[in-house]
C-alpha cells in the first residue's frame, strides 16, 4: 500500500508540487557548497516539500533539523531546512537506500508532528536539478 | 414641391450610413487578439554558456541606447555571474549580475519583436585567487516586458543548469528585468537588474539626438564582518537590516555613485534628448529631474500613448519608468538628480553635457568628487563621501575659497581636537573662539550651518581631512561644486 501511495506520489513534477514556483522553494534551502560536497560523494541531493503545521522559532527549527540529521540514510552534514519556504533538502547514498525509501523513514519521523513529504527537485549530477519522474 | 425619387437616394444613404466610401477603421494596437500569447514552453538544460557572459545584436552594455537592431527575432544572452564592483570610490561590493555588470546590458527591441532568451547560472563559475565573491546559488530571470507564465518562464535554475525561453513584445514601454529568486529584494539589491526598451511599432513620434538610459537603484552596503579585502580595499556585502528597512546607503544612476558627474552623458546645444528612464528600486521611489531643462515630453512607463507635457519631475515608483524628453538650451551641463534629495546626496546625480569634460566649477549642486585618489580605509572613505555630499557647496580642497574657506591643508593649521569642536558644534565656537570669530569676519559673516553630525562622522572627517592633506600636490586640486 505505501509503494503504491509512493507511486502515486513520484508523478511528474508538475502535478506532484505545489504548481507554484517550484524552483523558488528549492532556491531557499539550496546550499550549493553542501550539494557540491554531496554531489562529489555520489550522493543523491533531494529536495522536499513540507506539508503540515509547520512552527516558527528557533528551537523548532533545531528541533526538526536534529531529527532530518538524525534519520538512518541521510547524510547529517547535507540537512538544509528552510522554514519560511517550507522546504528540506537532504543527500542520501542511492546505492543503499533509493528516494521512497528515504521520504518513508522521515515521514515516519515526521509523522507525530502532522508533517508529511513531498519531494518536488533531485540532483545526482552538478547542474543537474531535475524533476521528480515516476519511478 | 414634389421631390424627385432619384433626390431622396442620397439623404436615405446618408441617413443608413451606406453608399458612402467606407472610412479605414483605425487599428486598435492593443488588440489582444492579435498578440502573441502562446510562447513555447521553456527549456532547462544542464549544457553551461561559455566565454561572453552577455551576446546578442540587441544589447547595449552602456547608457548609450544603441540604434535598434532591424532583425525582428533578438537573440539574447544574459548569464548570471558574482563579480565584485566598485560602487562607490573605494567601496567594492559582492554583487550578483546579468552579464557580468550592474546594471546588466539594456535590450533595445520593438513592439512584434520577438526576443529569444537563454541564461546559464554561472554563479559557480571559479574567480582567480581567493573568492570574495558570494557563494553560488539559484537564480531566474523576471522579463517585465513579457506576458508569460512566471511558473515556466521564470523558474530559478541551478548553477550549471541554462534556461531558453522567448516571448514577443507586445507593448511598447521601458521595462524592467530582475531576478525573481527568494528573497528577490536581496537579489535586486545585489545588482540582479536591467531594462528592455520597447519601441513602439512604428516608432516614436518625435526624433531625438541623443538616447540615453538611466537606472536609478539603491545599494545597502556594510564592511566585510570577516573584514576582507580587495585589492588593498575594504570588501563591502549586502546589509541585511539595511536592506529590510529600506534605509540605503547609496542610491546610485547605473551603478554607481556620483558615476556620470565623472562620465557625462554629452549632448550639443539645440539638440534634443531623450532618456529612458527606470527606477529598479528595490525600495525607493525616485523623483527625476534635470536641472536646467523642462521635460517637453514624458511618456510614463515608456509609452507614448501615456504622455505629459512641460513636466519638471517624473515621479517613479519603484519598477516605474519613463521616457523623457527635452531640449538643450545652451551650452552647459544639466545635471541629472533624484529630486528626492535625501536620494541624491546618497549619490543618484549625473550630467547631461555639452563638453566632453564639462567644466564642474559651474555645476549648481554638491555631490562633486572632492579629490581625485580614493582613500583605502573605510573610516577615511566614509569621511570623503560625507564631505562631498555635504560640503563642496561651500568648501574646496585646493581651488581656493567660496562661502567658506579652501580645507587643502587645514590639519596642518588647525588641531584635531579644534576640528573636532568646530565640526560638533560651531555656533558655540562662534561665540567663545576667537579664531572661529575671525573666520566668520573674513567670510563675510556667513556662519558655518551645523550639519549635526556624529562623533563617529566628525572622526571621518578629520581622518579624510588627514589624508587629503597627505596626497602629493596636485592630486587634492579638487574639481568642486559652487553656486
Amino acid at each position: 500500500m505505501r509503494a503504491l501511495l509512493l507511486g502515486a506520489l513520484l508523478a511528474p513534477a508538475a502535478a506532484l508540487a505545489c504548481g507554484y514556483c517550484v524552483e523558488d522553494k528549492v532556491a531557499a534551502a539550496y546550499d550549493h557548497a553542501a550539494v557540491s560536497s554531496a554531489l562529489k560523494a555520489s550522493r543523491t541531493v533531494v529536495f522536499f516539500s513540507i506539508d503540515g503545521p509547520l512552527q516558527s522559532g528557533d528551537a523548532y527549527r533545531r528541533k526538526l533539523e536534529s531529527l532530518f540529521a538524525s534519520t538512518p540514510g541521510i547524510e547529517k552534514s547535507s540537512v538544509r531546512l528552510a522554514l519560511e519556504a517550507a522546504t528540506v533538502a537532504v543527500a542520501f547514498d542511492p546505492k543503499r537506500a533509493n528516494l521512497g525509501q528515504v521520504q518513508n523513514a522521515l515521514e515516519r519521523r515526521l509523522a507525530p508532528l502532522g508533517l508529511s513529504l513531498l519531494p518536488i527537485r533531485v540532483m545526482e549530477r552538478p547542474g543537474d536539478l531535475a524533476a521528480v519522474r515516476r519511478r | 414641391m414634389k421631390i424627385p425619387a432619384w433626390a431622396a437616394v442620397p439623404a436615405l444613404c446618408a441617413a443608413l450610413g451606406a453608399c458612402q466610401p467606407e472610412k479605414p477603421q483605425q487599428q486598435d494596437p492593443y488588440d489582444l487578439s492579435k498578440m502573441d500569447l502562446k510562447p513555447q514552453p521553456a527549456k532547462v538544460t544542464n549544457e553551461r554558456h561559455t566565454g561572453a557572459f552577455a551576446e546578442g545584436a540587441a544589447l547595449s552594455f552602456g547608457p548609450e541606447l544603441k540604434p535598434l537592431d532591424p532583425n525582428p527575432v533578438k537573440t539574447i544572452r544574459l548569464d548570471t555571474t558574482h563579480k565584485i564592483i566598485e560602487i562607490a570610490p573605494g567601496v567594492k561590493y559582492s554583487a550578483w549580475t546579468f552579464g557580468d555588470q550592474v546594471p546588466g546590458p539594456t535590450v533595445h527591441a520593438r513592439v512584434g519583436d520577438k526576443i529569444r532568451f537563454s541564461m546559464t547560472n554561472r554563479s559557480d563559475e571559479p574567480v582567480p585567487g581567493v573568492r570574495m565573491t558570494a557563494a553560488p546559488m539559484m537564480h531566474s530571470m523576471d522579463f517585465h516586458a513579457a506576458m508569460v507564465s512566471p511558473q515556466d518562464k521564470y523558474r530559478s535554475v541551478a548553477p550549471g543548469q541554462t534556461i531558453e525561453f522567448e516571448f514577443t513584445l507586445n507593448y511598447p514601454g521601458v521595462f524592467m528585468y530582475h531576478c525573481g529568486t527568494p528573497m528577490i529584494l536581496e537579489h535586486i539589491a545585489s545588482g540582479m537588474y536591467g531594462a528592455v526598451v520597447v519601441e513602439p511599432r512604428n516608432g516614436y513620434p518625435t526624433k531625438a539626438d541623443r538616447q540615453y538610459v538611466v537606472i536609478q537603484s539603491e545599494f545597502y552596503a556594510k564592511l566585510d564582518p570577516a573584514k576582507r579585502k580587495v585589492d588593498g580595499a575594504p570588501l563591502y556585502v549586502l546589509d541585511g537590516e539595511r536592506l529590510r528597512a529600506a534605509q540605503s546607503s547609496y542610491t546610485v544612476f547605473n551603478g554607481v555613485h556620483n558615476g556620470m558627474v565623472k562620465s557625462p552623458l554629452a549632448a550639443k546645444p539645440g539638440e534634443r534628448v531623450r532618456l529612458y528612464v527606470l527606477n529598479v528600486g528595490p525600495s525607493k521611489t525616485s523623483s527625476f529631474h534635470v536641472v536646467g531643462t523642462i521635460f517637453d515630453r514624458v511618456w510614463m512607463d515608456g509609452n507614448p500613448d501615456n504622455q505629459l507635457r512641460g513636466m519638471q519631475t517624473a515621479l517613479l515608483g519603484s519598477s516605474s519608468s519613463a521616457i523623457v524628453e527635452f531640449m538643450i538650451p545652451e551650452a552647459g551641463s544639466y545635471i541629472m538628480v533624484d529630486h528626492h534629495f535625501a536620494n541624491a546626496s546618497q549619490g543618484a546625480l549625473g550630467l547631461v553635457s555639452t563638453e566632453v569634460k564639462p567644466p564642474v566649477p559651474e555645476l549648481e549642486h554638491h555631490n562633486m568628487p572632492s579629490i581625485a585618489s580614493t582613500p583605502t580605509d573605510p573610516e577615511t572613505a566614509r569621511g570623503k563621501l560625507a564631505f562631498e555630499s555635504k560640503c563642496l557647496a561651500c568648501h574646496s580642497f585646493g581651488q581656493g575659497r567660496k562661502l567658506g574657506p579652501d580645507l587643502a591643508g587645514v590639519t596642518k593649521h588647525e588641531s584635531d581636537q579644534w576640528l573636532t569642536s568646530w565640526l560638533r558644534s560651531p555656533e558655540k565656537m562662534l561665540e567663545t573662539d576667537a579664531h572661529a570669530k575671525a573666520m566668520l569676519k573674513e567670510f563675510n559673516n556667513i556662519p558655518m550651518p551645523n550639519q549635526n553630525l556624529s562623533e563617529a562622522e566628525i572622526r571621518e572627517f578629520i581622518k579624510y581631512f588627514h589624508w587629503a592633506d597627505s596626497q602629493p600636490a596636485g592630486s587634492a586640486a579638487a574639481p568642486m561644486a559652487g553656486h
